[in-house]
């Protein structure tokens, strides 16, 4: 059981917004579809709600348990779109709103009036918006805007539900609050659910799996562990956080950067080349007596603001950058200062055989 | 192919676009280009050198002098003053502000035939204003002077609603930029915001100079209609018509026709030109 | 400019001239300017047609009125303009949803072409009618057959009725076509969207959603159009044929008396029009003002 995509194509002009994608979302998954703006996403989220068509009906299908509703409008798919900027009725308080897609029904289907109340209060209940029923969307915050138009997506007991950037034109204080909160409710109410975003933060914290998208095709796929942590290429590499790039030579299963030699499992078997490691900040010790292999590197700044402190560091070699993120307890212990010499150990070195730029 | 029958359908989210664009279509084509045709159509029943005859003859050369002269004029003096007009209602406070805003748009409301017969009765002899300029020497009615009146009164509005958006989305920042750069009032409005009102000043310009040359109602009762002197292009039109000279009267509205065409067109280049400082406000 | 700052208080009062104001004095100056200006040419006019209108009267007044002529007149125009608007509230919906919800291509000619009624000069307007449908017309040329038709069933439509609401039509056209574009425009088509997803069918997101959201347009855009329709002269005046009792809508009958010198009685029945612009003018501004509160209440939030 499961809501799927097959072959999907969508050109708009001359730009192609996705490129023959397939997805395939278990029923009661929480799937994010993470991806620099112009990847696609949003498109790939909207054919899914019936709101775009691919340009290859025929090949590309849209598949809700099985049901082919590649050729439904989308006031027949029965999907729950929320909207980035929620496009709720402005001339309807919250609880019409919510009561629209009741009340739109035909007659033979449309429940009675006190059933539609009924639901639309439960509804209220569960986005914590049961005193503001009566009010505008133009008298609402951001965040209650989000909350509101996700209700009017559920009221429709929707196959899927939709989100298009749920959380994107909120601060990031009310950010982190909503998106607890959705985790929260689709482990309350299980309904299939797919949302956008551009924040891997958010991707990384919510959802049970995440599709990672480039120029109109999905890059990696997996749960958030499997990605963060065996990203499938340099792109999703980096686009989950920060990295560092050290240029040195393959050498069979290691990397040596500056005339020392680091694990690089990916390695194995590859022809000795010059090649591109990535290491993750957090990824590098500093010490000031190499104990294992280690590369010397000089003190550029150091910053201890924040929750973690952060050292800027110069390969003594090569002259190239890099940043190390450390503990607050590790970087008191160390105490750094500028154009001090200090050795790195890089830990869970990534190389890629594909050539690739950041 | 089964999936070209899918495909030559194309699904759209919204529906009713064939109904809308085809009711659109058909009325347009009905009430206003078919009948519009008719000018060409007539045309052709005149010869060329009976048509250029007919456009080039004097009363008519001297309708367009006029017409053009008049409105022409007519559409500079109200750039200045629904500049000034404009910038009072936007900028400052004054008992009576909403008032006088809601009647800036009194010509676009008026008839023009009562606008006329005021303005002809104001200025005659014995009216109001005409009683007080006949001692100085002045003479408006049946005259070109009473011309440029009746169409500064009919385009007055338009300088004013052009401009009046642009001044009031004006971003005070850029002002307060300019100030603290050292410039001194009379710069900032000159350097900075009359180079952003121009494009606005020149639709509300050009939208004023197309309705002027097209007046008929509120000057022909002021204006006295002598020809050679005080008669404009749509009271040479009318006069043949009244002896049933159509295929003349034709060939005069196709003149202005095509001087309205260019108008329009300039203006929808004008208003584009408008809209392009105004992008990164809609974002 | 420097703030000037008084030295005579105990506590250093600095009265602050805000860098994007002008002076007292120019600001008077302006006010007074535009002022004058606006006097000269509205607020005088407007008021010389109320007095002019009672200079014999009020019994005067009534009577110019009461005249069968002056009666017939305004039923014309209120034929010609409930015919008009309707239809062009009509046309202006259909044009605004084609244009502003769908993507298509040669929009912008389309919006030129609605333009074109306001470009014309409205002698032209009257013109164009008169070289399709009278005598030696365009139809009566082309199409006898059709012509015949029309005079067997004494259908005259140049010098009668149909021609004066055709000519109405004609030059009110773009009116509510052009306010509903620009605002369906920026209203986007998320909301309608949204409606469909909902599962709301076509008529149902028009009504419910569509229409609350343009009814200030709407309403708009539908007063100056009947603002306009039935004030028309040029237009109507070169198809009318100026036929008094019969002919002769409310402008035209104004044109008459004022032909006939007969200047307080064009002034009566043309201080009924001026009413009508006052009114206009009102509804407008109240439209404006609860637009402006719906936007306000939108961009606060």
């Amino acid at each position: 059981m499961s809501v799927e995509v097959k072959n999907i194509t969508k050109k708009f002009g001359s730009f192609t917004a996705l490129d023959n994608v397939s997805l395939k979302v278990e029923s009661g998954e929480l799937v994010a579809l993470l991806g620099p703006s112009g990847s696609g996403k949003t498109t790939l989220l909207r054919t899914i709600a019936g709101l775009e068509f691919p340009d290859n009906p025929g090949v590309a299908k849209v598949l809700f348990y099985g049901e082919d509703v590649t050729s439904i409008p989308a006031s027949e798919r029965k999907a729950g779109f929320a909207f980035q900027h929620y496009a709720l009725f402005r001339h309807m308080s919250v609880f019409e709103n919510i009561a629209f897609g009741l009340r739109v029904r035909p007659k033979a289907t449309r429940p009675p009036e006190g059933e539609i109340r009924a639901r639309v209060k439960k509804l209220l209940d569960l986005i914590q918006l049961e005193p503001l029923a009566k009010r505008f969307p133009s008298q609402l915050s951001g965040g209650q805007r989000q909350r509101v138009a996700l209700a009017r997506a559920l009221a429709v007991e929707p196959k899927v539900l939709l989100l298009d950037e749920p959380f994107g034109a909120l601060d990031a204080k009310v950010r982190k609050e909503l998106r607890r909160w959705l985790r929260q409710l689709h482990d309350e109410i299980h309904v299939t659910t797919l949302f956008v975003t551009h924040d891997q933060e958010e991707a990384l914290e919510v959802s049970d799996r995440v599709a990672i998208l480039r120029n109109g095709r999905i890059e990696q796929i997996g749960t958030p562990d499997e990605i963060y942590d065996h990203p499938a290429s340099p792109f999703v590499y980096d686009f989950l956080g920060n990295v560092n790039l050290f240029s040195g030579r393959v050498k069979d299963g290691a990397m040596v950067i500056g005339g020392t030699e680091f694990a690089a499992p990916d390695t194995a078997g590859e022809r000795d080349s010059e090649a591109v490691a990535f290491v993750r900040p957090h990824d590098i010790r500093v010490t000031r007596n190499a104990t294992g292999p280690a590369l010397p590197a000089q003190v550029i700044r150091a910053n201890a603001a924040g929750p973690v402190a952060s050292l800027e560091l110069k390969r003594l070699d090569s002259g190239e950058s890099f940043t190390v993120q450390l503990s607050k307890e590790v970087f008191q212990e160390l105490a750094p200062k500028a154009g001090e010499q200090v050795f790195v150990e890089l830990k869970n070195v990534r190389v890629f055989s594909d050539d690739y730029s950041i | 192919m089964a999936n070209d029958r899918i495909k030559a359908r194309k699904i759209r989210v919204l529906p009713g676009f064939k109904l809308t664009l085809g009711f659109t279509l058909f009325y347009l084509g009905l009430l206003v280009l078919i009948p519009l045709a008719a000018v060409f159509w007539k045309t052709t029943t005149l010869t060329w050198p009976e048509f250029w005859h007919t456009i080039t003859m004097p009363p008519a050369m001297a309708s367009y002098r006029l017409t053009f002269g008049a409105s022409f004029c007519a559409a500079l003096v109200n750039v200045v003053f629904g500049l000034v007009v404009a910038w009072v209602l936007v900028r400052y406070e004054f008992p009576g502000k909403k008032i006088v805003d809601a009647l800036v748009d009194l010509p676009f409301a008026l008839p023009t035939a009562v606008a006329g017969i005021t303005l002809a009765a104001l200025y005659s002899q014995h009216g109001w204003i005409g009683r007080s300029l006949e001692p100085l020497g002045i003479k408006a009615a049946n005259t070109q002077l009473g011309i440029f009146i009746a169409l500064t009164f009919i385009g007055l509005p338009f300088i004013v609603r052009t401009v009046q958006p642009i001044l009031e989305d004006l971003d005070p920042e850029l002002e307060e930029a300019a100030s603290s750069l050292g410039a001194n009032r009379w710069q900032v409005f000159w350097r900075v915001i009359l180079p952003m009102l121009t494009p606005a000043l020149l639709t509300g310009f050009a939208l004023a100079f197309a309705r002027a040359l097209g007046e008929y109602g509120s000057v022909i009762f002021i204006a006295g209609n002598i020809p050679m002197h005080t008669q404009i292009t749509p009271v040479v039109i009318m006069q043949e018509l009244d002896m049933f000279e159509y295929g003349k009267a034709t060939a005069i509205a196709v003149v202005m026709l095509v001087v309205s065409f260019v108008l329009l067109l300039s203006i929808n280049v004008l208003q584009w030109w408008t809209n392009r400082y105004n992008t990164h406000n809609l974002a | 400019m420097t703030p000037v700052a008084t030295t005579f208080h105990a506590a250093p009062q600095v009265v602050h001239r805000h860098t994007t104001s002008e002076p007292p004095v120019v600001r008077r100056l302006l006010i007074s300017v535009a002022l004058a200006f606006l006097s000269l040419f509205l607020f005088l006019p407007l008021v010389y047609v109320f007095t002019q209108a009672l200079a014999k009267g009020f019994g005067f007044y009534l009577e110019t009125l009461r005249d069968p002529y002056a009666w017939s007149a305004i039923k014309l125009t209120f034929i010609a303009a409930v015919i008009a608007v309707p239809l062009n509230c009509i046309f202006g919906v259909c044009a605004a949803w084609a244009i502003a919800k769908f993507d298509f291509p040669g929009k912008n000619v389309l919006l030129t072409l609605i333009d074109l009624p306001f470009s014309i000069s409205p002698v032209i307007a009257g013109l164009i009618y008169v070289l399709v449908f009278g005598a030696q017309g365009w139809i009566g040329l082309k199409f006898p057959q059709f012509a015949d038709w029309l005079t067997d069933h004494d259908l005259k439509i140049i010098y009668a009725t149909p021609g004066i609401i055709l000519a109405t039509i004609f030059v009110t056209v773009p009116f509510v076509a052009r306010e509903l574009i620009p605002l369906m425009q920026a209203q986007g088509r998320s909301e309608e969207e949204a409606a469909r997803v909902l599962g709301a069918s076509g008529w149902q997101t028009f009504w419910r959603v569509t229409v609350p959201n343009i009814k200030w347009g709407l309403i708009y855009g539908v007063i100056l159009c009947n603002a306009r329709a039935m004030g028309e002269f040029g237009a109507v005046s070169v198809v009318s044929g100026h036929i008094r009792g019969l002919t002769n809508t409310v402008p035209l009958h104004i044109e008459a008396l004022y032909d006939d010198y007969n200047f307080t009685g064009a002034f009566a029945v043309a201080s009924l029009l001026a009413l009508l612009a006052l009114v206009t003018l009102g509804v407008k501004t109240w439209v404006e003002h609860q637009h402006a509160r719906q936007d306000k209440t939108e961009s606060t939030a």
